[in-house]
């Protein structure tokens, strides 16, 4: 039976650099490697700096939202700065995405890795934040250079988030 | 007759020499002057050149061409229609300064300096403490000053505006009369979009959860042997789905399918027939109890698209 001819593109790649721990700078990371992977797409995440957060074993069900200085959140920036305005607000996002069934962090990551997405740390970072391998989730395949991250990314659309 | 005729002579001679003698005798006053005068004159002389040393050793010269300057940069920056202004905006000035200086002003300035003076007896002040201060009378009369002193500051400051927008305005249509200047916009020297492009984001439809009800066809870009098919290559009916037209679909996918692959076809379709939309990944890994490891190892290149187009369903809304 004959039926449409698939778009033969060209192998797409993407690299998207996540610098960034909070739950809200962390989740787009995830989400674009993911939409990538499910377009097929090759993706990989470069954990850096405040990144490794998210791929902290210790950190990565704890992470907040920063709405003091933020010109989009509803919360006035002299009351977001109080003791407990992060925590509150991280509660509140959790809330909602669960309301979206959106998968936490965690979940993201095991997803992104059964998806075939890679997820490396980086090297500087781990050594500033005095981490190693052990303290990150299992699903972080290497600790990489910057100038490792070029060679992966050799053909790939680069994201910074 | 010669006497007759000499003695008019005789009497002008008289005259004149009366006349010489007293021109001799003004002129010896004269030199006898100017004898006495110029060891004066000289001393005067040089008592002047000494002060104006002086004076120029105080910077007075000095001080002068700087002024002489000032007057010719003032001459240069200013044209006669600003001086005129400056003649009426004088009045206005010393009006001002005049209400300024009244003695109850100054009194009641000089009271709030006072309190600089007397800075010790005053004790912080936190954001609470601020809002306490508030209740006080005095504070209160001196908070409406202030607003009030703003509301009229911004008020002139608005009018001031408007004239400028009004000037501004005059000088654009004046632009326009005598023929714009060549301007340069960022961004207009990007090529518009290729005309493919736009007629293919017009076939393209836009997926959305109403528009995935079952049994509401997509538009249909092609028709190959009587099945309709979206631009993505999605089937625009699911009723029109059999099963051989999914083998056929997988095999242009480049999937060999076998009952694990039938398995989540199944699952994906009926699905879509109770929600009405096709179901993305995570969806498909709950309905279908199948691991997203699974479902990319089925499935190799995106596996939501790919599982939607062999079981005839629209093309996954979602990001997940």
């Amino acid at each position: 039976m004959p039926v449409p001819q698939p778009i033969t593109d060209a192998h797409r790649k993407v690299a998207i650099i996540c610098s960034k721990g909070g739950l809200d700078e962390v989740y787009p990371a995830l989400i674009l490697a993911n939409a990538a992977r499910q377009s097929g797409i090759d993706a990989f995440i470069f954990f850096t700096f405040w990144g490794l957060d998210a791929v902290t074993e210790k950190k990565v069900d704890h992470l907040h939202v920063n709405m003091a200085g933020n010109a989009s959140s509803p919360m006035p920036t002299m009351l977001a700065g109080l003791p407990g305005m992060e925590a509150f607000a991280a509660h509140q996002m959790k809330k909602s995405m669960a309301e979206l069934e959106l998968p936490t962090v965690r979940e993201m990551l095991q997803i992104l890795d059964e998806a075939g997405a890679e997820l490396y740390g980086c090297e500087l970072a781990m050594k500033m934040f005095k981490r190693t391998k052990d303290d990150l989730v299992p699903q972080v395949r290497d600790i990489i250079t910057a100038g490792d991250f070029y060679d992966l990314a050799v053909g790939a659309q680069i994201i910074f988030t | 007759m010669m006497q007759e005729d000499l003695i008019p002579i005789v009497q002008r001679l008289d005259t004149l020499l009366a006349g010489v003698a007293s021109l001799t005798e003004r002129q010896r006053k004269q030199e006898e002057l100017i004898a006495e005068l110029t060891p004066i004159a000289k001393v005067a002389l040089a008592t002047g050149i000494d002060k104006l040393d002086a004076l120029d050793k105080q910077g007075y010269f000095a001080f002068g061409k700087e002024l002489i300057d000032i007057g010719k940069k003032i001459v240069e920056g200013f044209s006669p229609g600003d001086v005129h202004q400056l003649g009426d905006a004088i009045v206005q000035i010393l009006e001002a300064v005049k209400a300024m200086t009244q003695p109850s002003v100054l009194a009641v300035a000089a009271d709030a300096v006072s309190v600089v003076d007397d800075a010790a007896d005053v004790k912080p002040l936190g954001i609470f403490g601020m809002v306490r201060a508030t209740k006080n009378d005095d504070v209160q009369k001196g908070m409406a000053i202030m607003l009030e002193v703003l509301r009229r500051v911004g008020h002139g400051a608005n009018v001031a505006a408007g004239q400028r927008a009004a000037l501004e305005d005059k000088k654009s249509k004046l632009a326009g009369i005598l023929g714009s200047r060549k301007q340069k916009r960022l961004g207009t020297e990007r090529k518009a979009l290729p005309a493919q492009a736009v007629t293919r984001s017009a076939v393209t439809p836009t997926p959305s959860g109403a528009s995935c009800a079952p049994g509401k066809p997509q538009p249909t870009a092609a028709v190959i042997d009587g099945v309709a098919y979206t631009a993505d290559g999605h089937l625009a009916d699911a009723a029109q789905w059999s099963r051989s037209l999914g083998e056929a679909l997988a095999e242009m996918q480049g999937v060999t399918m076998t009952q694990a692959h039938w398995g989540i076809i199944d699952a994906a379709r009926s699905d879509h027939a109770t929600t009405g939309s096709a179901p993305n990944i995570r969806r498909l890994t709950q309905i279908a109890s199948v691991t997203t490891k699974d479902l990319y190892t089925l499935f190799p290149k995106a596996p939501g698209r790919t599982i939607a187009k062999i079981a005839g369903l629209p093309k996954p809304a979602g990001c997940l």
